[in-house]
């Protein structure tokens, strides 16, 4: 027994070495570390660091265009993700049981699938370099060209504050799709056809369908996805810094926790005052995720 | 999800218990001590042609930064000059458009290369090089005697300017080595061939928009929309013109409401009116290289820039094109500085890095540079004139170099510079996204103005950001 | 897509059908017109940076969807010079073959024991891994670049782990997709049934060999989906590489496309700019639709639950 004891320890510490020793050295130590710089005015480039306290943290109170930022992460929070699944559940739901009969998929739907995916396989940064391009705002844009041949003033998609802030948007959700799609139709091919026959004989139509059965026993998956997308929008970067005017702007029109944590660190050298908006957002980071594991597991239905 | 991680305060209590552990690694984060900068940077014996004391041997690494001018200037100019004096010093050339992403921790890590264009969108921020002892000082390199006539000292060769803008704390660290002249830039050729006139005052400039914009032959202006900083220079080149130097020294100086003069907002009324009216299609959301072939596809006829414009468009420019450059034109009929008063700042900033093994090589490295070769060579081939002076004499130069040249010489001691876009990098975000919302109408003059004061009070007044004095 | 399910219904055939299509039959089109409008809004961007590809610089600033007068295939020999597409291809080949092994290797180690086996620290050790989902990378990026310079003045290994080395970028790619992959995997352990292990270990089988001959291949699908967010993931890294690798030679493909979109500011060669950009989306897609069924499959088959 005690030989199985021993056993069973040297197997769970020779498993956990190689991953936890990694880990400490090239994750947690440069962390630690950037916790420690929050509380210094460090400027990135000198080797001894000043301690000032929390004075970073007072700083940031007041700091309008970080909260700006915060703003803009909270909107793409609640939009992201609802958009995302309205859309995907809805090609999903087509895709799987609208067909003609109302219970297989339709005509083409692998076409579909494996085309709705694609934008999930590019890098964010070719998509940020190509709807720059997409978005020009003059005739040679791909959206605004054919807009000013018929004669309409050609729209600022980058360049217009109350715009640009939703082509952030519309680009995140064109990326992430497909990718829902996919997942969303994995969960409605294991639900038992017969639920949806049953449910048509008794006279159901496509809507009562989609809300009486395939949305209840999606949740689990929906709930998933809510967290993958939650994350997606408090993480965003490299669309915003690459694709918007003044990386972030017009006038911070579109800025981001990360954009604004970048702009301080690399492009105002104040890496101090950087990382502790980096603290801030990791724990606004943990804070949604802690949310998010406690609503789901009230909301759970079973099947 | 039956089994759903939960965090109890016990388990919490545990993780924390971890925290020392990855405390004791944590230390391979630290950033390395700063090396005994004495012994490894002590220099070899100095003579009068090796004045700081390059040492044969030791490397000598140059990172120049990849942008409009390119690297083979440097490759193919600056480095054979120096070699053919140092053959014994191995040249390490490197080249990068990401100046701050690839050196930053380097400068951090205590081992910096010896010689860094630190140019571009993504720079190094001089402040904090500065603050941190990280610029060799250069005063050395002034009173050494020139490259090419040992009885002429270096700071005898190169503008005054040059001298004034790159000190830091006292010191002059940093070089600029090319010398941007700032103003409006058209076709000679358009111009000819629609009998427009370059306009002397502001009321005849608007005239001449007007007349553009009448002919529909092509908008009368534009700027790089994207990057605002290309508009607010001739914002703030007109507010001097019309007030004075003062203008801009006291913006540099942080002065209490040195942004809400009554010149400034001459100024910023005046460019909100071209940006109500005058404007190209679609300005706000095109960037420097799309108006810039805008212009040079005649479909714009002015657009402000500095005198890097005529390289970075070779490309793209028609041959018959002819740039030219004028400056801002009289505004009030009683401005303080005549017309022909020019922004010229030194651009392409060189600095040699104190903390690197051999920064005897660093300067020995610019001084070459700073030779009448070295420069000349330099503006034939990326069509810039360099601080050097005299150094593109007996030289065929381009169109725009020439039109340059002689607004410089038409504005003689009229010239205006400015340096805080430089020294505080968040005033310049500030300023960037309001110039943005002047043009674009979506802020008043005046509030423009408030939006740019409030934010330099605000860094004036904070503790953690230095400030600088011209 | 005909009526094999209505043989279950009591009711003839016909009649199901017509009701059915009396409930649903409009709606046919419109789903197809629904679906048709997502694969354009998808495959027109895509297109028309290829489009844009072939033609000359004057025709990308002139008008959007005119098409090229002549097809300007020296764009991708200039886009293949300069960025050297084919070189940092390769290299983010190697790169995320062995960090991707590497990572599921060591992942789905500390994944199953976390997941199977109680012990005193288990749930600290877990909370580590996953607490790293919620760390903003950029903030970890200088600290980062001297715990790896510090590794490469390590004894023996130093030289090959330290910076500008693949191995070094490799080892900290494995570290930084450590929380998703622990979070996931251990997730999907959980669900496995015990009885098999169980029964193995009473035949005396090891706990190494349980997980390696027994755990594993059921555990297939979810290690296939992982194995996928990783590579695509890892493909996508840029922030890392860009200031760990600073020799051209060494530098991964997101690097190049980076470098070339900057240099299109200078250079202005943005015909060869939609050039790599083609280059760099074309193998993804081809690689992707070749392999979709696998990719879907695994992507899908319950670790997301």
């Amino acid at each position: 027994m005690l030989f199985n004891r021993y056993r069973r320890g040297l197997f769970i510490t020779s498993f956990l070495a190689a991953p936890v020793i990694l880990y400490l050295i090239y994750v947690i130590a440069p962390y630690l570390q950037a916790f420690y710089i929050a509380l210094t005015d460090w400027r990135g480039v000198t080797a001894t660091p000043r301690f000032i306290g929390l004075e970073n943290f007072q700083r940031l109170f007041g700091d309008s265009k970080f909260w700006q930022a915060v703003t803009h992460n909270g909107a793409l929070l609640v939009l992201l993700p609802l958009i995302t699944i309205v859309i995907a559940l809805f090609f999903a739901f087509l895709l799987n049981v609208g067909g003609p009969s109302g219970v297989s998929g339709i005509r083409g739907s692998k076409f579909y699938r494996v085309v709705f995916f694609f934008p999930q396989v590019l890098a964010v940064a070719v998509v940020a370099v190509l709807f720059q391009q997409v978005f020009r705002p003059d005739g040679s844009g791909m959206l605004n060209g054919p807009l000013m041949a018929l004669g309409a003033d050609p729209i600022g998609f980058l360049s217009d504050r109350g715009v640009a802030f939703w082509s952030v948007l519309a680009v995140m959700v064109w990326q992430a799709v497909g990718f829902y799609v996919v997942l969303f139709s994995a969960g409605l091919a294991s639900i038992p056809k017969d639920m949806f026959e049953a449910a048509q004989i008794d006279g159901a139509g496509r809507l009562s369908l989609f809300f009486r059965i395939t949305l209840p026993l999606l949740w689990d998956t929906v709930q998933v996805a809510w967290v993958y997308l939650g994350i997606l929008a408090l993480d965003v970067f490299a669309i915003v810094w690459v694709m918007t005017l003044q990386q972030g702007g017009p006038d911070s029109a579109t800025t981001v926790m990360a954009a604004e944590i970048y702009r301080s660190a690399f492009g105002h050298f104040r890496f101090g005052y950087a990382s502790a908006m980096g603290v801030v957002m990791f724990f606004f980071t943990v804070g949604f995720a802690i949310l998010s594991l406690r609503l789901s597991r009230r909301e759970r239905i079973e099947y | 999800m039956p089994n759903t991680p939960h965090i109890s305060r016990r388990e919490l209590l545990r993780g924390a218990a971890l925290v020392p552990v990855a405390g004791a690694l944590a230390a391979c984060a630290t950033p390395a001590a700063p090396p005994a900068a004495s012994s490894s940077a002590a220099p070899a014996a100095t003579s009068a042609a090796n004045p700081f004391g390059v040492a044969d041997g030791k490397p000598l690494e140059v990172w120049i930064f990849d942008g409009g001018f390119g690297q083979d200037y440097a490759k193919n100019i600056h480095q054979p000059l120096f070699a053919s004096k140092y053959p014994k010093v191995e040249i390490k050339h490197n080249s990068t458009k990401e100046i701050t992403k690839v050196l930053q921790p380097r400068f951090a890590g205590g081992n910096p290369p010896e010689v860094i264009d630190n140019s571009g969108a993504n720079f190094i921020d001089f402040g904090a090089l500065s603050q941190d002892s990280q610029l060799q000082d250069l005063t050395a390199l002034l009173d050494a005697p020139s490259w090419d006539d040992p009885n002429v000292k270096v700071r005898d060769t190169i503008d005054q300017s040059v001298i004034d803008i790159g000190t830091y704390d006292g010191k002059f660290s940093v070089l600029g080595y090319v010398n941007y002249i700032h103003g409006i830039w058209y076709s000679q050729k358009a111009f000819k061939d629609n009998g427009w006139e370059i306009p002397k005052t502001w009321d005849a400039f608007l005239a001449l928009c007007e007349t553009i914009k009448k002919s529909g032959k092509m908008a009368p202006f534009t700027y790089a929309g994207k990057f605002p900083q290309y508009l607010y220079e001739p914002l703030l080149t007109m507010a001097a013109k019309v007030g004075g130097n003062e203008v801009l020294v006291n913006i540099d100086n942080l002065e209490d409401g040195a942004w809400t003069t009554e010149a400034m907002k001459t100024a910023a009324t005046a460019w909100a009116e071209v940006g109500a009216k005058y404007l190209m299609q679609g300005t706000t959301g095109l960037d420097h290289v799309q108006t810039q072939t805008a212009q040079n596809k005649y479909k714009v006829a002015m657009l402000p820039s500095g005198s890097w414009l005529e390289n970075e468009q070779k490309t793209t420019t028609p041959e018959d094109f002819a740039y030219g450059m004028f400056p801002i034109p009289d505004v009030t009929g009683s401005d303080k500085m005549p017309y022909g008063t020019l922004h010229t700042q030194p651009g392409e900033n060189f600095i040699v890095s104190a903390r690197s093994p051999h920064p005897q090589a660093g300067m020995e490295y610019l001084r070459a540079m700073l030779s009448k070769k070295a420069a000349g060579d330099f503006s034939a081939l990326v069509r810039t004139m360099t601080v050097v002076k005299g150094a593109t004499e007996g030289r065929d130069i381009s169109p725009g170099v020439t039109s340059a040249s002689a607004a410089v010489a038409a504005a003689g001691e009229n010239t205006v510079y400015y340096r805080w876009f430089n020294w505080y990098g968040p005033l310049k975000d500030e300023a960037i996204a309001a110039t943005g919302e002047l043009m674009s109408g979506g802020l008043t003059p005046d509030k423009y103005l408030e939006r740019i004061q409030k934010k330099a009070d605000e860094i004036k007044n904070d503790s953690s950001i230095k400030k600088y004095k011209r | 897509m005909t009526t094999m399910i209505s043989w279950t219904v009591a009711n003839s055939r016909k009649l199901a059908r017509s009701e059915r299509k009396r409930r649903l039959g409009p709606l046919g089109i419109l789903t197809h017109l629904a679906l048709l409008i997502w694969t354009l809004l998808v495959m027109i961007p895509i297109l028309w940076t290829f489009l844009a590809s072939v033609k000359s610089e004057d025709e990308i600033f002139s008008d959007a969807w005119s098409l090229p007068a002549a097809l300007r295939w020296d764009n991708f020999a200039r886009a293949w010079d300069q960025v050297h597409i084919g070189q940092y291809m390769l290299n983010s080949i190697v790169v995320v073959a062995f960090s991707t092994f590497g990572t599921m290797l060591v992942g789905s180690m500390a994944a199953y024991v976390l997941a199977r086996y109680p012990f005193k620290g288990n749930r600290a050790i877990y909370f580590l891994f996953v607490s790293g989902l919620a760390f903003p990378v950029y903030l970890a990026l200088t600290p980062l670049f001297f715990v790896v310079q510090n590794m490469g003045n390590l004894p023996l290994i130093g030289p090959f782990i330290g910076l500008n080395t693949h191995a070094g970028l490799v080892l900290v790619y494995i570290a930084y997709s450590m929380p998703f992959t622990v979070f996931f995997l251990s997730a999907f352990f959980r669900t496995l049934p015990t009885a098999v292990g169980e029964a193995a270990m009473v035949d005396g089988a090891s706990h190494t060999r349980v997980f390696f001959q027994i755990m594993l291949p059921m555990a297939r699908p979810g290690i296939i989906s992982i194995t996928i967010f990783n590579i695509l993931g890892q493909w996508n890294q840029y922030q890392l590489p860009l200031i760990l690798l600073q020799d051209r030679e060494k530098w991964v493909l997101t690097m190049g496309i980076a470098d070339i979109s900057t240099a299109a500011g200078y250079d202005q060669d943005w015909s060869a700019m939609f050039a790599a950009l083609t280059l760099a989306i074309l193998p993804m897609l081809i690689v992707y639709t070749v392999f979709q069924r696998q990719i879907q499959s695994g992507l899908t088959s319950g670790a997301l639950k």
